[in-house]
């Protein structure tokens, strides 16, 4: 790119991008200022208390049971991510590499469920869940998560194996390799990148899922991240700078995550848009 | 082909698989009931913002140190939502319930009539449990108890005596009239009259809505309208009246600008923030006001259309039940006659919740000084218990009354989107077919 | 949820004709014992999704044929249910709603994101512009719920919003935007806009770092001005990535929950009410669980009926 366009391009731009910046980050400090009001009052806008109360998050953190809500995210998330990313990618491998017979009408089976609204089947999931009798429990939101992630996941992982050249398996073949060797030993290692972006973006959803938790799991502590937040809106919503304090806190533990790996973060969720 | 099998099974009507809670029939064989000696853990599901019922279960466990609490809390209109669920789902011992009607006739309450008649509830006057109380069909005010309460309380209007001073508001209105004059004296001033909640869920203007209904007609018919009496309608010309009273309030500007978006918290800190000259709101924040307005609150009730008139509130027991699966009902229903027998417990009820204690009517009452909120909001539950003008509140007709019906309606009033006589026509016609149902 | 992806493409381009046909080949050799492994392999995912989307969905459609409040047993009532969808104001009114939502949560990410995209396309490899790719990312990052929270705080009578409308003098506009009939819904679609925006113009700036700068150059010298240029070399080059945009947004829209359920709970009035929020009223606080499943099933077929097209406009053409 010659010199002449990057200044033409550049000013204009860089302010463009520092009102953009200004626009995201400042509904952040608008929310970090009013945690920092006394408790239960009604503070304005953007307003520097006088003294400042950091002791709302002593607080929020001691009602919101801030390390109980970390422990049950947790739990829900290695149950469901691991267990999502093994069977979508056996999955994948079967569809796209395999190619077993009937691939076709099962891959289109699971691209229809691409663009599920949730809110259209929660009413019957609640019912099965009940049924099951695993309402409240953290099963009531592994289980289902994993069956709604399949569409994209195995689309994703397929379209990775679409693109493994046959020789690979060939050269595996006449080693002796069975299925699973092969795919265990040769393909997984071979999707590592593949993978990581899948794990990168069902952590993220699954952490900030929301209407499965408050549908089909009472108890705050057994939600995830975002249920959790629901219920302390809940019962916290009428005190605005506790409300900001909580709010913030819940957030914590995403934001340190995303800042350590944003860049496979930024990356898998524009390929998660594009690539699917 | 097996999605063909999958659709084969389908074919059957939903509702077979749904667990049924076990039905309400008394489960408690004779005797006295009680907590035991043995560790219980009591599971409680609590109103948020609300330190009563924290109070009493505070002052059971000392009195009873084998009980300890699990308490959950959320606002109401969540509560609202949650409720049926978590009845059926997770039975709490203990519960804040919304409207009883359906929750009863579904059976996922506790049937306590066996628990009335080993406690003596009985015996207490009749009108304070009437509301408790469901039939088969569904229609409340009399059959079987389903719930307790923790106190019962009472609806009027809160003034901030300090601002009533400003708008040159010598004495409290007698007449409707007199109202009217000291809102339009408030709204010269530069005062706003009433910054009442009715934001996101919660339609407070029900509360001015209905205490006109009573001014202008009867509470009985109101009565009926709440409990499903067959026939009943909220469509009728007294109400009109109301609704068209209110309506003028709207349009002179007596109510803050932002109502449509004023949550309950909301409003209670811009009246004692002296922001607000008046609220409808009830004498569960007696304790609260005299404490955070010491001296500057006043309390009174809403003015009858003619001088010298009958007056009514909105009186309603505080709304506990047991669910139909409690694992510790005995328990739970040991506590609610605790709270309303043990002369601590009344204090309580009194001293933080500001209303006045369930049970018999010469039980033991603590002191208070009648010029406190407290005091005042007493002494006009006496008032309204001669002139008999107890109502239930018009929110707890059906289980979606207030969130489908009176909540938009009542926000569309404020908007100018709905007329007086359209609203109280499209209640109407919503409750008649929530109750075919 | 913005997870909800886009139709992926069918085939593979970039494997070779005859490497296909070998594969092919070689599948039928061993059929028997080759093709049971294979089916092992799909066997868990598959339960899974039988489980629980598969056999919920047709669940939904069941139920949506009869009158049950979840509890006592149900009644069949054909396609009543469906009946009252379309005569039933406040239904009928919840999709509209979700409609206009997408001029806000597609619309307005995509056009802008488009603009802002080509604005600093210029600058996309400096540092500042490293910086702004994490800080715009933020609101992909958080949970809708706390993009809620925070919005309907900054929306509110004394929030920022309002603060700054009147230090510019713009008083007199001020309000409570979240109560107001005419307002809340465009409130609620700034909210979306909000979230939206950094993904879109990421996503956008990403397609436009593949293009051949050479292109533009062309155009430059030929005298084509920067709009004419935008319009008639990168817009038609970023197809794909625009309708990737429109696609992952107007779902975003039309399955809107999160947002509404804690910023207005669909009021004042019914006035933001959505199908996502309307179906969770009517099954679990109305417990009109067949009137829901009709809703639900509208909704899952709305999605399909709008999405479907908008990948074939943008996906047709482009291998």
């Amino acid at each position: 790119m010659s010199s002449v366009t990057t200044v033409r391009a550049g000013l204009p731009g860089r302010i463009i991008l520092i009102l953009l910046m200004i626009v995201t980050i400042v509904p952040f400090v608008s929310v970090l200022l009013t945690a920092l009001h006394a408790s239960g009052t009604y503070p304005s806008g953007v307003d520097l208390p006088e003294t400042l109360h950091w002791e709302n998050f002593v607080q929020a953190f001691q009602v919101a049971d801030m390390g109980a809500l970390l422990f049950s995210s947790a739990i829900i998330v290695l149950a469901v991510v691991p267990i999502s990313m093994l069977i979508s990618t056996m999955a994948g491998f079967a569809l796209g590499h395999l190619r077993v017979p009937g691939h076709r009408i099962a891959f289109l089976a699971f691209v229809l469920g691409l663009t599920l609204p949730l809110e259209g089947i929660i009413t019957p999931l609640y019912y099965q869940v009940r049924s099951m009798g695993l309402l409240n429990t953290r099963w009531a939101i592994i289980l289902p998560l994993i069956g709604l992630y399949m569409p994209f996941a195995i689309v994703w992982m397929r379209a990775h194996f679409v693109n493994m050249p046959a020789e690979i398996t060939e050269a595996a073949r006449i080693d002796g390799a069975s299925t699973w060797q092969l795919f265990w030993r040769v393909q997984v290692p071979l999707a590592k990148p593949a993978l990581s972006s899948l794990g990168i973006l069902l952590f993220l959803w699954t952490w900030n899922q929301f209407l499965l938790a408050i549908v089909l799991v009472d108890d705050p502590l057994k939600r995830t991240m975002a249920g959790a937040l629901g219920a302390f809106q809940g019962q916290w919503g009428t005190n605005i700078p506790l409300l900001c304090a909580g709010a913030l806190l819940i957030l914590t533990p995403t934001l340190i995550v995303y800042l350590v790996f944003q860049r496979a973060f930024i990356s898998a969720l524009l390929e998660g848009s594009v690539k699917a | 082909m097996a999605l063909a099998a999958v659709l084969g099974l389908s074919a059957c009507a939903p509702g077979g698989t749904a667990a049924t809670p076990s039905q309400g029939s008394t489960t408690f064989a004779g005797g006295t009931p009680t907590c035991g000696t043995k560790p219980v853990t009591m599971s409680a599901y609590f109103e948020t913002g609300f330190p009563l019922p924290k109070a009493l279960t505070d002052e059971f466990t000392k009195q009873h140190p084998n009980v300890t609490w699990n308490i959950r809390e959320d606002q109401f209109a969540v509560i609202t939502q949650n409720a049926a669920r978590t009845l059926a789902d997770s039975p709490p011992d203990l519960m804040r319930l919304p409207s009883i009607a359906d929750l009863a006739k579904e059976g996922l309450l506790k049937n306590l009539d066996g628990y009335a008649k080993a406690f003596g509830w009985d015996e207490w006057p009749a009108s304070q449990l009437e509301q408790l109380r469901v039939e088969k069909s569904g229609a409340r005010g009399s059959g079987s108890l389903y719930a307790q309460g923790l106190n019962f309380s009472l609806t009027g209007v809160f003034y901030n005596k300090d601002l009533a001073k400003q708008a040159g508001i010598t004495s409290t209105p007698t007449t409707l009239a007199e109202f009217d004059d000291a809102l339009a004296k408030a709204k010269a001033k530069g005062i706003t009259p009433i910054a009442q909640f009715n934001g996101g869920a919660t339609g407070g203007l029900a509360f001015p809505l209905q205490q006109l209904m009573a001014s202008y007609g009867s509470p009985t018919s109101i009565n009926d309208w709440v409990f499903q009496k067959s026939g009943a309608d909220i469509d009728t010309s007294t109400n009109q009246q109301a609704a068209q009273h209110l309506e003028t309030w709207v349009k002179a500007g007596y109510f803050a600008k932002d109502v449509n978006s004023l949550d309950y918290s909301g409003m209670m800190s811009r009246f004692i923030g002296g922001k607000s000259l008046f609220i409808f709101d009830g004498d569960w924040e007696s304790g609260n006001l005299d404490k955070q307005m010491a001296g500057k609150a006043g309390f009174f009730l809403m003015p009858p259309a003619t001088a010298g008139g009958k007056q009514a509130a909105m009186s309603a027991p505080l709304t506990y039940g047991i669910a139909a699966g409690a694992k510790h009902a005995d328990c739970a229903a040991t506590f609610l006659n605790w709270v309303a027998t043990d002369k601590t417990a009344r204090s309580i009820d009194v001293k933080v919740g500001g209303s006045h204690p369930m049970g018999l009517a010469d039980a033991y009452m603590p002191d208070v000084d009648s010029s406190t909120v407290t005091g005042q909001t007493l002494a006009a539950g006496a008032k309204v218990s001669k002139d008999n003008g107890a109502m239930d509140f018009i929110a707890n007709a059906t289980n979606a009354i207030y969130a489908k019906s009176w909540t938009p309606q009542l926000q569309s009033l404020v908007a100018g989107r709905v007329s007086a006589d359209d609203l109280l026509k499209s209640v109407q016609s919503d409750y008649t077919s929530q109750i075919k149902q | 949820m913005t997870g909800t992806m886009t139709t992926p493409e069918v085939g593979t381009p970039s494997t070779s004709a005859s490497l296909r046909q070998e594969r092919r080949r070689s599948t039928r050799r061993r059929f028997g014992r080759e093709a049971l492994i294979g089916w092992l392999f799909l066997l868990p995912a598959t339960v899974f999704y039988l489980a629980f989307v598969l056999w919920p969905i047709i669940s939904t459609i069941n139920y949506s044929f009869y009158d049950w409040n979840g509890i006592t047993p149900a009644t069949f009532v054909g396609v009543q249910n469906y009946v009252a969808l379309v005569t039933q104001p406040e239904l009928l009114g919840s999709i509209v709603h979700a409609f206009e939502l997408i001029v806000f949560f597609s619309l307005v990410p995509t056009a802008l994101g488009l603009v802002i995209a080509a604005t600093i396309r210029g600058i996309s490899g400096s540092t500042l512009a490293g910086v702004a790719r994490v800080v715009l990312f933020l609101p992909q990052i958080i949970p809708l719920v706390a993009a809620g929270i925070i919005w309907t705080w900054l929306l509110s009578t004394d929030g920022l919003v309002n603060q700054l409308l009147g230090a510019v003098g713009l008083g007199g506009v001020t309000r409570a935007w979240l109560g107001d009939f005419n307002w809340a819904l465009p409130a609620v679609g700034v909210i979306g806009a909000w979230v939206l925006l950094g993904l879109c113009t990421l996503l956008l700036l990403a397609g436009m770092s593949k293009l051949d700068t050479s292109l533009s150059e062309a155009a430059r010298l030929d005298g084509a001005g920067a709009i004419r240029e935008f319009w008639s070399i990168t817009a038609p080059l970023l197809k794909q990535e625009i309708g990737v945009c429109i696609t992952v947004t107007v779902i975003a829209a039309l399955a809107s929950f999160d947002i509404i359920y804690i910023s207005t709970q669909g009021g004042p009035g019914n006035s933001t009410m959505v199908p996502g929020l309307q179906i969770f009223y009517l099954a679990f606080t109305q417990r009109e669980v067949g009137l829901a499943s009709a809703l639900a099933v509208a909704l899952m077929v709305l999605v399909l009926a709008v999405v479907l097209p908008i990948q074939r406009v943008f996906r047709g053409t482009d291998q």
